[in-house]
């Protein structure tokens, strides 16, 4: 009982970090209609960035945090001016490619910065406690209830305010937001800062109980698309309920059947899901 | 209020509209004629900010709009029901409606006033008010798009088609939804295939022939003209 319990909670930290990076992934997926595969340097830099506040510059820990969140939200909406924007009229596979272009691009940046070695990011929390039987650090804490806090404010910004609901307009119908005065170009750099802070956030977060290296985005990105596609493309709901889904399969699996396939969980999840539900399991009954 | 002189739009080597000489003066309900393809919708196009024109121009009470983009042109107060409505399928009519108040977004009070009146012309908006835009018959789906039209409070409003793919009752009470627009100040610009019940209500038509006018005037002239007669009232 107690390791279950124990694995459940593992399963919460880790799945709170999948759905704030599938989040940002499936609200620029309503804005290029394309996976964007340049996420998963969004969530590399984010972590390089708060190790190097902290490191470097000896800063507190959340001050770390709250600049790498600015400066890879800029990032993100570069991206999308320098890149995505010119290309807005192209086609898919023209996007495609250049996501690809900026990952390789990104990843490239990071190495030559700060070198292909796989670091540690020190926490302050990093002492155990033990709660009914579970044990975690204070870590993992922040983890699980920040992803939350975070989610939360991103739903009521989403739902209860103009700016944030333009997001959603323009997700659902591109031209129908323009018609009623919404400036897309806007909503479009909105959505990419928003898109970078959640993958800065993720990163910041989970890097003490991981490590930060240059291809530290690619398994949580690949796992970040398989979230998508079972909660349904551009779905938000689908995006936070399919990060948990794989955050407790992962943990459950790897104590129950074996940890050496943790990570293949995500992709036997995917088959299965699509098997049964092609659609995905929160998908949108009109485009 | 709204006036195109010579206005041209090409879609690739493709000239959808040519040399358009549109005048919609301020009251007026004004009729675009035409069949499918002939450039009505690229008209509109042009004219929301959604295509440009290759020459020519759109003055908007004297100002040239053209090269404006969609958004600036809503602020300024035109505003189209497009004919694929465009809605946003995922939202509920009500937040449907909100996002047409999105340039009135910091005036709460006059948003709450301008849905009420929306509610009033379509009482059956109000009912629907919390389901899915998607959800919506075809008719209802006409009158979001409209209500959602409104909300921005046009001075000018282009329809393009809102009788498309509707039972023919539903078509009168359309119209007349849109004879009560006007009637409380909105100028409109309509463009439509059922010429009858279109120029009845018109003060002024033009008629579209493969992206050119090719008749326009007075609805009565345009009943007694035998070219338009033939192909748009079937006498």
């Amino acid at each position: 009982m107690d390791i279950l319990l124990q694995q459940l909670f593992n399963g919460l930290t880790i799945g709170s970090v999948y759905s704030l990076v599938a989040l940002g992934l499936t609200l620029v997926y309503g804005i290029l209609h394309i996976p964007n595969f340049a996420h998963g340097a969004l969530y590399m830099l984010g972590g390089y960035l708060t190790l190097t506040m902290m490191v470097y510059f000896g800063m507190n820990y959340w001050v770390s945090i709250l600049i790498s969140i600015l400066t890879v939200g800029l990032i993100s909406v570069l991206m999308e001016r320098i890149v995505f924007h010119p290309l807005r009229h192209s086609t898919p596979i023209q996007h495609k490619v250049a996501a690809i272009g900026i990952l390789l691009f990104l990843e490239a940046v990071a190495q030559l910065i700060w070198g292909p070695d796989f670091r540690e990011m020190s926490t302050p929390y990093g002492q155990a406690v033990t709660l009914g039987g579970v044990t975690f650090t204070w870590q993992r804490l922040i983890i699980v209830v920040s992803a939350i806090g975070v989610m939360v404010l991103l739903y009521l910004f989403l739902k209860k305010t103009f700016t944030g609901s333009t997001i959603i307009a323009m997700a659902q119908n591109r031209e129908g937001a323009s018609l009623v005065g919404i400036n897309t170009n806007k909503v479009a750099i909105l959505t990419f800062f928003v898109a970078g802070a959640l993958a800065a956030i993720g990163a910041s977060l989970s890097s003490p109980i991981n490590l930060v290296f240059p291809g530290m985005g690619h398994l949580v990105i690949l796992k970040a698309f398989v979230i998508i596609i079972i909660g349904g493309m551009g779905s938000i709901p689908g995006a936070i309920l399919g990060g948990y889904i794989l955050g407790f399969a992962e943990s459950i699996g790897a104590t129950y059947i074996s940890a050496d396939y943790k990570d293949i969980i995500a992709f036997v999840l995917l088959i299965a899901i699509l098997s049964i539900k092609p659609q995905g399991i929160f998908a949108k009954g009109v485009a | 209020m709204l006036e195109l002189r010579g206005a041209t739009v090409n879609y690739g080597n493709f000239s959808a509209v040519q040399q358009a000489d549109i005048s919609v003066e301020e009251g007026d309900i004004v009729v675009l004629l035409g069949a499918n393809g002939a450039g009505k919708s690229t008209t509109f196009r042009a004219i929301s900010g959604l295509v440009r024109l290759v020459s020519g121009e759109i003055l908007f009470k004297g100002d040239s709009i053209d090269g404006k983009s969609p958004d600036k042109i809503v602020q300024m107060g035109i505003v189209q029901c497009a004919e694929d409505r465009k809605l946003f399928p995922q939202m509920s009519v009500e937040q449907n409606l909100m996002m047409g108040a999105y340039v009135h977004r910091k005036n709460k009070k006059q948003i709450r006033k301008s849905l009420e009146e929306v509610y009033e012309l379509f009482p059956i908006l109000y009912d629907k008010r919390t389901n899915f835009a998607h959800s919506l018959s075809g008719g209802q789906q006409q009158m979001l798009a409209i209500g959602r039209a409104l909300m921005s409070k046009p001075k000018v409003m282009l329809l393009d088609e809102p009788s498309t793919g509707l039972a023919p009752l539903v078509v009168e009470q359309m119209f007349k939804s849109i004879q009560q627009i006007n009637n409380n100040g909105t100028t409109i610009l309509l463009a439509e295939q059922n010429a009858k019940v279109a120029l009845s209500i018109a003060t002024k038509g033009y008629v579209y022939e493969n992206g050119s006018i090719a008749v326009e005037g007075k609805p009565k002239e345009l009943f007694s003209n035998e070219k338009v007669r033939k192909a748009y009232l079937g006498a």
